[in-house]
């Protein structure tokens, strides 16, 4: 066997996942190549160091919830006056505010050299239109900061469990037993091994007797 | 008469076989209620849950084979594996490298 196939089949040997005649391939590769086999040495304590590392941080009470509160409202107010907002937002940039205010000073200046009074209908349209047209222009503004943090947010424990961990809760408190349960059950033979082509060899392959 | 002779034998065998199912079924689920665990224990169940429910399906299978395997276990046996599970989280960073180190050896000289 090459290398390059027994490293693809390690991860899977360490979930104790690949087929009995792989298996003794991988065996008997990794007796003889010392890199594969510090190779596989490494990658078992990468992932032991993954399974260690904890997927969920317990919160302190309320921190979801007046996360959510604070976003919505840094939300709200924005959605309110993206009318006026938006407008007043100009205010920052004299020269094209200035600009466009000139423009429309003008066309409504020429309409009313026209008719005499006031234009009726402007290419421009009021202010007040276009105040009721932002908030749907917003609601259908694509994902919000809201629905982003609800999809991210961390699973809080529930007060009650969910039916299949309420079934048989002993399997999910032994989960890492369960996993690892190849070690322990030979735990005292492999801490007799020695690692450096070791002597001693494993006391028993079978359930250890106690 | 020759039919109650065939009915009989295979409703005694039908019961017999209902009833192992169902001694089996007892068997392989049996344990505490999640009342019965401690707050700790309850935590550590929900962690663990969160940790299950996203490995694939025949990860899942396997695991809980191991558990019906690990429940008909002798007590003394499992209270073996559980020590040995506390030995191994005692152990510090360098002596888990060495263990699977030696874990890597045991298992090529199988």
């Amino acid at each position: 066997m090459r290398c390059v196939r027994a490293q693809r089949w390690m991860t899977t040997a360490l979930d104790d996942e690949l087929t009995g005649r792989r298996r003794r391939a991988l065996d008997r590769h990794l007796a003889r190549c010392e890199a594969c086999h510090r190779e596989l040495a490494l990658t078992d304590r990468v992932l032991t160091a993954l399974a260690a590392v904890p997927t969920e941080v317990p919160l302190p009470a309320g921190l979801e919830q007046a996360t959510l509160r604070a976003v919505r409202a840094a939300n709200a107010p924005r959605a309110e006056t993206v009318g006026w907002g938006g407008w007043l937002e100009w205010l920052g940039h004299p020269v094209p505010a200035l600009a466009a205010l000139s423009a429309v000073l003008a066309i409504a200046g020429a309409a009313w050299w026209r008719t005499g009074g006031p234009p009726v209908s402007s290419s421009v349209p009021p202010v007040a239109s276009r105040s009721t047209d932002a908030p749907s222009t917003a609601r259908s503004a694509p994902p919000t900061l809201v629905a982003v943090a609800t999809e991210r947010r961390l699973v809080p424990e529930p007060s009650e469990p969910p039916p299949d961990l309420a079934a048989a809760p002993d399997l999910f408190v032994d989960l890492p037993i369960l996993l690892n349960i190849e070690k322990l059950r030979n735990f005292d033979a492999i801490l007799t091994t020695t690692v450096d082509g070791g002597t001693r060899a494993p006391e028993e392959s079978g359930p250890p007797s106690g | 008469m020759r039919r109650v002779g065939i009915i009989v034998p295979m409703g005694m065998l039908l019961l017999v076989a209902a009833g192992r199912a169902h001694h089996a079924d007892a068997q392989s689920w049996e344990g505490r209620g999640w009342e019965q665990l401690s707050p700790e224990e309850q935590h550590r169940a929900w962690q663990n849950y969160q940790r299950y429910r996203q490995l694939p399906d025949r990860k899942r299978q396997q695991l809980e084979q191991r558990y019906q395997q690990f429940q008909s276990l002798p007590p003394q046996e499992r209270q073996r594996l559980r020590q040995n599970y506390e030995a191994y989280r005692g152990l510090d960073a360098g002596k888990r490298r060495e263990f699977g180190q030696k874990y890597e050896r045991w298992k090529s000289k199988r």
